[in-house]
């Protein structure tokens, strides 16, 4: 075979996903206390991999070869070290035996199993004794191979910060003894929205940031989405409002590509080219958006995919469904009374009715008056109110609370014309 | 023959040792479609080191500093040491503190 060829059998982020789904299969092996064993193995498994990989003997099936060789370090591991008191209460007893030690390692790295084990660390991760935002980054750690370094960037702040994050959620797990299971029936809805939350926010640090590098947030958007429809696929996680989220996810991502022009500003929704969204992923979006109406439940995710759902298939800004986006955003309003919430409803009452009913409901949100967004939408509908003067006031604190370089471009373009 | 020392021992991310081991593949390609790549091995760490009269001291071994540490080799064609130096120059391992020594095999004339 060409060594071109070879290369490209590689697929992207192979290492990263592979190294996410053995970190939580041997976690649920050794126990999630052992979790930085778990880690060990597989950051040894990776290096022995590049190490021989790299003078072009890629096995015929990389993924396998990597999971074989976890395997027998593992084993080395529980025969050398034999700490079975300290491994989880499924596991020890079978790991005793050096008759069903090896049998029981194998089994555990079959397909279903695996899933099963990366679903287990989604809500050991996303437990709700642990802070929201270390419980982002654990997941991005352990789930998705990320490392502490790369975290960071993602998130633009500092290793320091990510790894204390990491730190954090670590030592719940060991002071709650969190161990790896899907809950119980009746604690499975409550934890399930938990995991969603936290993969909602992972979605949108990469969708929302305004990281120079287009790559890091879009690598952010794909592992939400690539756990989303983890939990989509397993049968006891498949609830509508998963199914909903990953249609959400959808729609947005099919737009990344039309939200920055070339010098990397961001496009507004309204100046878009329509023509640079994604097809197939607003396709996806309405067919997960259809496999989330059964059985009937309403959560914010449906109606937020709804919205996005509205917005994709309209073919102009101007001939987009406003009247029904806005009926949407105060059914979301409903579920989720929160100021931001009440920014979007607001702004899509400009469009549904009019820019003055818009402005009466800006000014009345409390609690956005560090957003740089809120500033510049009030700026906006006084601006188009022909009210230039006060217009150009909102825009100017806009201006001074955002850190983002494209979004000041915008706004400074916005005053030039006041 | 190009042989690597010092390699393998990066701590970066699993993204960032694929990206490295892309570098490599790449490379071997390059050289491969200029003829210059004759084939190449990498080397297990570990390995015993043998001694004394009659190889009577066996120890484990190579025990040398990490930098020192044989990782793999190379057998390339070039015309001259200078074209295998500009080779050796485009090993990707550097940059994670690795060297090469560029050796000529030598040719029995038969």
């Amino acid at each position: 075979m060409m060594l071109s060829g070879k290369i490209q059998e590689l697929t992207d982020h192979l290492f990263r996903h592979e190294s996410g789904k053995m970190i939580a299969v041997l976690s649920r092996l050794l126990g999630l206390n052992n979790l930085e064993t778990a880690q060990d193995i597989v950051q040894d498994t990776l290096l022995q991999a590049m190490n021989s990989w790299s003078y072009n003997t890629i096995p015929d099936n990389p993924a396998g070869w990597l999971h074989r060789v976890a395997k027998n370090k593992a084993i080395d591991f529980l025969r050398r070290e034999k700490k079975f008191k300290e491994i989880g209460p499924h596991y020890a007893y079978l790991l005793q035996s050096e008759y069903s030690l090896s049998p029981t390692v194998h089994q555990l790295f079959l397909e279903n199993e695996i899933e099963d084990s990366q679903l287990r660390m989604m809500f050991a991760c996303c437990h709700p004794s642990i802070p929201a935002e270390s419980q982002v980054a654990l997941t991005l750690k352990t789930l998705c191979g990320l490392s502490v370094p790369e975290i960071a960037k993602a998130f633009l702040t500092n290793e320091e910060t990510i790894s204390k994050r990491v730190y954090r959620a670590k030592e719940k797990i060991k002071s709650e003894k969190i161990e790896l299971e899907v809950p119980v029936s009746e604690e499975l809805p409550e934890r399930l929205d938990a995991v969603l939350k936290s993969m909602y926010l992972l979605f949108n640090e990469g969708y929302y940031s305004s990281h120079p590098e287009n790559l890091i947030r879009e690598d952010l958007c794909q592992e939400a989405m690539r756990l989303c429809l983890l939990l989509t696929q397993h049968t006891l996680t498949s609830y509508p409002r998963c199914k909903a989220l990953l249609s959400l996810m959808c729609f947005q991502c099919s737009r990344l590509n039309a939200r920055l022009d070339d010098q990397k500003n961001i496009i507004l929704l309204k100046h878009q080219d329509r023509s640079k969204w994604f097809l197939p992923l607003i396709q996806q979006g309405f067919d997960y958006l259809d496999a989330a109406a059964e059985p009937f439940e309403v959560s914010t995710y449906h109606l937020e995919a709804a919205i996005a759902s509205l917005h994709a298939a309209a073919p102009t800004f101007e001939k987009t469904d406003w009247a029904s986006i806005y009926h949407l955003y105060e059914m979301l309003y409903q579920l989720q009374p929160n100021p931001v919430v009440a920014m979007n409803k607001a702004i899509a009452s400009a469009y549904a009715i009019n820019k003055q009913k818009a402005l009466d409901e800006l000014l009345q949100i409390k609690g956005l008056e560090n957003n740089p967004l809120y500033h510049a939408s009030i700026g906006e509908m006084y601006f188009e109110t022909d009210q230039k003067e006060e217009a150009l006031k909102w825009f100017n604190k806009a201006i001074g609370l955002t850190s983002s370089q494209s979004e000041q471009q915008l706004l400074r373009e916005k005053m030039s014309l006041c | 023959m190009l042989i690597f020392q010092g390699t393998g021992v990066p701590t970066g991310s699993p993204e960032e040792m694929q990206i490295h081991m892309g570098k490599w593949m790449a490379w071997i390609d390059k050289l491969a479609k200029a003829d210059q790549y004759a084939g190449g091995e990498p080397l297990l760490p570990g390995g015993k080191l043998v001694s004394g009269a009659g190889g009577k001291n066996v120890t484990d071994g190579p025990y040398t500093e990490g930098k020192e540490i044989v990782g793999g080799y190379f057998i390339i064609n070039a015309k001259d040491m200078a074209e295998a130096v500009e080779i050796a120059k485009e090993c990707p391992d550097y940059e994670l503190g690795g060297s090469t020594q560029v050796r000529q095999v030598m040719k029995m004339d038969m």
